[in-house]
C-alpha cells in the first residue's frame, strides 16, 4: 500500500493544488493528508506533543476525503496547531452507503520559533475537485484555497 | 490580438470591452471586461469562461463586469462585479469569496521618512510583535462566545466601545464598519471557533500590513490628496490588508454546502459548481445573508483591532501619543462582499468579489469630508512595487455599480514563484532597495514577490482612463509584514 502527491502549478494561480495518488483507498487518503499537512508545515519541524482522534462518516468517498481534510483546516484554526502526521483507518458498510474514517492525528501548538511554517490554509473547495478510480489506483485533485 | 478565449470580444473603446450573449447558452446579459489592450491580451482563459459563467446567474442585470485586475477565481473571476435583482435573483457565496470582507485599510501620520528611517527597524520589529501574522496566530483580543457575537453584529463599533479605535475612525469605513442585517445564529459552531481567538491577526498568502511613503511626485490629485490630509513631502502612512480569516472561510464553505442542496430544491442550474447559489429571499439565502454580514463585521473589527495596534506601536517607538503623530484613519473598504445598493430608481443586490466600491462625489453614503471628491479607493500591490490610492467617479456609478479594481493581480503560480525566488534571498533583496521585510514563512515571503504580480501603475493607469476611478496618490513601501 502506497500513495503519492504532488503539487499542481498552473490549476489555481493565486491559491494551491495538489494531485494525490494511491494503489488503494487508505493510500490515496494517506497521500492527501501527507499533501495538506505539508502545506501548513513542513513536519519534520513539528513535536508530536498534541493528539486527538477523529471518526467521521458520510455517504461516498469524495465527500469524506473533502469533509476530512476541511476537518484538518478547522483543527489547524480552532486549536491553533499544526501536524506531524495522521494514522487513519478506512472501512464501510457492505452496501457502501456509510464511509467511515478513523483518524488518529499527532502535531503540536503552532510554534514561529521553531516549526517551519508554510501556508496559511484557508479551505478545501470543490473547484476541479475530483476523486477518481482507475483499477484498483485511486487518484485525488484538490485546490486549497490560501 | 490573441486572446485566451475562442469566444468572440467586442471593443467597446480603448479600455472597455464586451462579449455578447451569442457567445454562450445561458447567457442572460453581456459580459464586460475593463481592460487596456496588452491587460486584456495577457488574461488568462478562467477570466473569460468564468465572466460568461456569471452572466447566466438568474436574476442578473445589465451586465457580468470583470476589472482590469481579473484573473482566475472559484466562480466569479477575482474582479468580478454583478448586480443581481434583489426580488427574483439569487445570491452567490462564490461572487463573495471565501476571505468575505478581504479589504484594504489606510493610516496616516505626521511622520516624514527621515523620522522615521532611523527607527524603521525597530519599528518593523514592534509591529510584527503587535500584529500576529502566519499559520495558526492568535490576536490579543480574548473574547467569549458571547462577546464574540456582539463583534458580529456590530463590527468596528464594538472595537471603538472597548477602548480599540477613535469615534472618527467610524467616519471613514465603508457601511461605517457595520453592515446591518448581521444574524449570529445562522453561524455554524465549527465558524465560531475557527474565529474566536483571530481577531487581530493579519493571516498568510497575500494579506500585510505595510509602511509606505507619500512623495510630492506621487501625488497627481493635490485637492483630493488634502482631504484625506496627504500633503506629501515624503510622509509616512500605513496600510492593512486582511479579512475575516478562517470564520469567513467557515461562513462561505458552511453555506456552498447548504446551497448546493437548494439549488436542486429551487431548480437552479449553474455552469461551475463554485457558483453554487440561492434565490436571495429564499431562507437559505437569507440564511447566508446573516451569516455573511457577521463575517464582514467581524473583518471591519479585526483591521480595526490592527489599526489599535498600529498606533500603539508608533506611539511606543516614536514615544508619543497616536493623537500627536496624527494617526488618522483615511478609509478602509471591502473587496469581498454582496451589499444591497441604490443606483439609479432600484436596489440591487450587488457582488464584488476582489472589486472595491468606489463611489463618486455627492454619494450620501460618503462623510461630509469626502462627499466632494468621492470616495476613497486602496489598491494595494505587490510588496516590492508599491499601491494607489484612487477616488471614485459619477462614471462608476453609471456603469460599474460604483465599483472598480482592487490590486494588482498574479500572473506567476505560488509553486513557480517559490522556484524562481528564494525567501532568505528577497529579504536581502529588499533591504538593499530599502524594502524592512519581517515574515513568518520564508516560503510564504517568496511566494509574494514582485514578479508573480502584474505591474499595478498599468492596471491603476486603465480604471483611470476608463473614467471608473481616478489617481489621487502612488505610494512606496519601507517596511512590510508577511505571515
Amino acid at each position: 500500500m502506497s500513495g503519492t502527491f504532488r503539487f499542481l502549478d498552473e490549476i489555481a494561480l493565486a491559491d494551491m493544488a495538489f494531485e494525490a495518488e494511491g494503489d488503494s483507498l487508505p493510500a490515496l487518503f494517506d497521500a492527501a493528508t501527507q499533501a495538506l499537512i505539508q502545506s501548513l508545515a513542513d513536519p519534520a519541524s513539528v513535536a508530536q506533543t498534541w493528539q486527538q482522534t477523529i471518526d467521521m462518516e458520510e455517504p461516498d468517498i469524495d465527500t469524506l476525503l473533502f469533509e476530512w481534510l476541511n476537518r484538518l483546516v478547522y483543527l489547524k484554526d480552532a486549536q491553533a496547531v499544526v501536524f506531524h502526521h495522521a494514522t487513519l483507518k478506512l472501512n464501510h458498510t457492505p452496501d457502501r452507503s456509510v464511509w467511515r474514517l478513523h483518524a488518529e492525528l499527532i502535531g503540536a501548538p503552532v510554534d514561529q520559533a521553531t516549526q517551519d511554517l508554510r501556508s496559511d490554509v484557508k479551505g478545501v473547495t470543490k473547484h476541479l475537485y475530483a476523486v477518481t478510480q482507475t483499477g484498483t489506483s485511486w487518484k485525488a485533485r484538490v485546490v486549497l484555497d490560501v | 490580438m490573441t486572446l485566451n478565449t475562442d469566444m468572440q470580444v467586442n471593443r467597446i473603446d480603448d479600455y472597455l470591452w464586451e462579449i455578447p450573449p451569442s457567445e454562450k447558452a445561458g447567457m442572460l446579459v453581456p459580459a464586460r471586461i475593463y481592460a487596456s489592450p496588452a491587460i486584456l491580451g495577457a488574461m488568462d482563459r478562467g477570466v473569460f469562461d468564468q465572466v460568461t459563467n456569471v452572466a447566466c446567474l438568474p436574476g442578473i442585470h445589465r451586465y457580468a463586469l470583470c476589472m482590469p485586475d481579473g484573473h482566475w477565481g472559484y466562480g466569479f473571476p477575482i474582479g468580478g462585479v454583478a448586480a443581481f435583482d434583489p426580488e427574483d435573483g439569487i445570491i452567490s457565496p462564490g461572487g463573495v469569496g471565501y476571505d468575505i470582507n478581504c479589504g484594504m485599510r489606510l493610516i496616516r501620520t505626521d511622520l516624514s521618512l527621515s523620522e522615521v528611517q532611523p527607527k524603521l527597524e525597530l519599528l518593523m520589529t514592534e509591529l510584527f510583535r503587535r500584529v500576529p501574522a502566519g499559520v495558526g496566530s492568535r490576536g490579543f483580543v480574548n473574547v467569549t462566545r458571547r462577546e464574540f457575537r456582539e463583534v458580529m453584529r456590530k463590527g468596528a463599533a464594538w472595537c471603538i466601545a472597548n477602548g480599540y479605535g477613535w469615534e472618527e475612525d467610524l467616519d471613514r469605513i465603508e457601511e461605517r464598519g457595520c453592515l446591518n442585517g448581521a444574524d449570529p445564529t445562522h453561524v455554524t459552531d465549527y465558524a465560531i471557533e475557527r474565529g474566536i481567538n483571530q481577531l487581530g491577526t493579519l493571516g498568510s498568502g497575500n494579506h500585510y500590513l505595510e509602511v509606505q511613503v507619500l512623495s510630492d511626485k506621487g501625488i497627481f490629485d493635490r485637492e483630493a490628496a488634502a482631504a484625506m490630509g496627504l500633503t506629501g513631502r515624503d510622509q509616512v502612512v500605513v496600510m492593512v490588508h486582511c479579512g475575516s480569516r478562517g470564520f469567513g472561510h467557515q461562513v462561505a464553505s458552511d453555506y456552498l454546502k447548504v446551497f448546493e442542496k437548494a439549488m436542486r430544491r429551487f431548480g437552479i442550474s449553474v455552469k461551475d459548481q463554485q457558483l453554487a447559489c440561492a434565490p436571495f429571499r429564499s431562507p437559505e439565502g437569507q440564511d447566508y445573508f446573516g451569516a455573511m454580514n457577521c463575517a464582514a463585521n467581524t473583518a471591519f473589527a479585526n483591521r480595526q483591532v490592527i489599526t489599535h495596534q498600529i498606533r500603539e506601536a508608533f506611539a511606543a517607538v516614536f514615544d508619543s501619543t497616536p493623537h500627536a503623530l496624527g494617526m488618522h484613519l483615511i478609509y478602509d473598504v471591502a473587496h469581498n462582499i454582496a451589499k444591497v445598493e441604490r443606483y439609479g430608481d432600484g436596489e440591487w443586490l450587488v457582488h464584488r468579489k476582489g472589486a472595491t466600491r468606489a463611489f463618486g462625489p455627492g454619494s450620501p453614503e460618503l462623510p461630509d469630508c469626502y462627499r466632494h471628491i468621492g470616495q476613497p479607493v486602496i489598491c494595494g500591490g505587490s510588496m516590492e512595487t508599491g499601491s494607489y490610492l484612487l477616488v471614485g467617479t459619477d462614471r462608476a456609478m453609471h456603469d460599474t455599480f460604483g465599483s472598480t479594481m482592487h490590486g494588482s493581480g498574479r500572473t506567476m503560480s505560488r509553486a513557480q514563484a517559490k522556484r524562481t525566488v528564494r525567501g532568505e534571498q528577497l529579504l536581502r533583496d529588499m533591504k538593499q532597495h530599502g524594502i524592512l521585510v519581517k515574515a513568518v514563512s520564508m516560503s510564504g515571503l517568496a511566494e509574494e514577490a514582485g514578479l508573480a504580480y502584474k505591474n499595478i501603475s498599468e492596471v491603476v493607469n486603465t480604471v483611470d482612463q476608463a473614467g471608473i476611478t481616478k489617481k489621487v496618490a502612488e505610494l512606496k513601501p519601507i517596511g512590510n509584514i508577511k505571515g
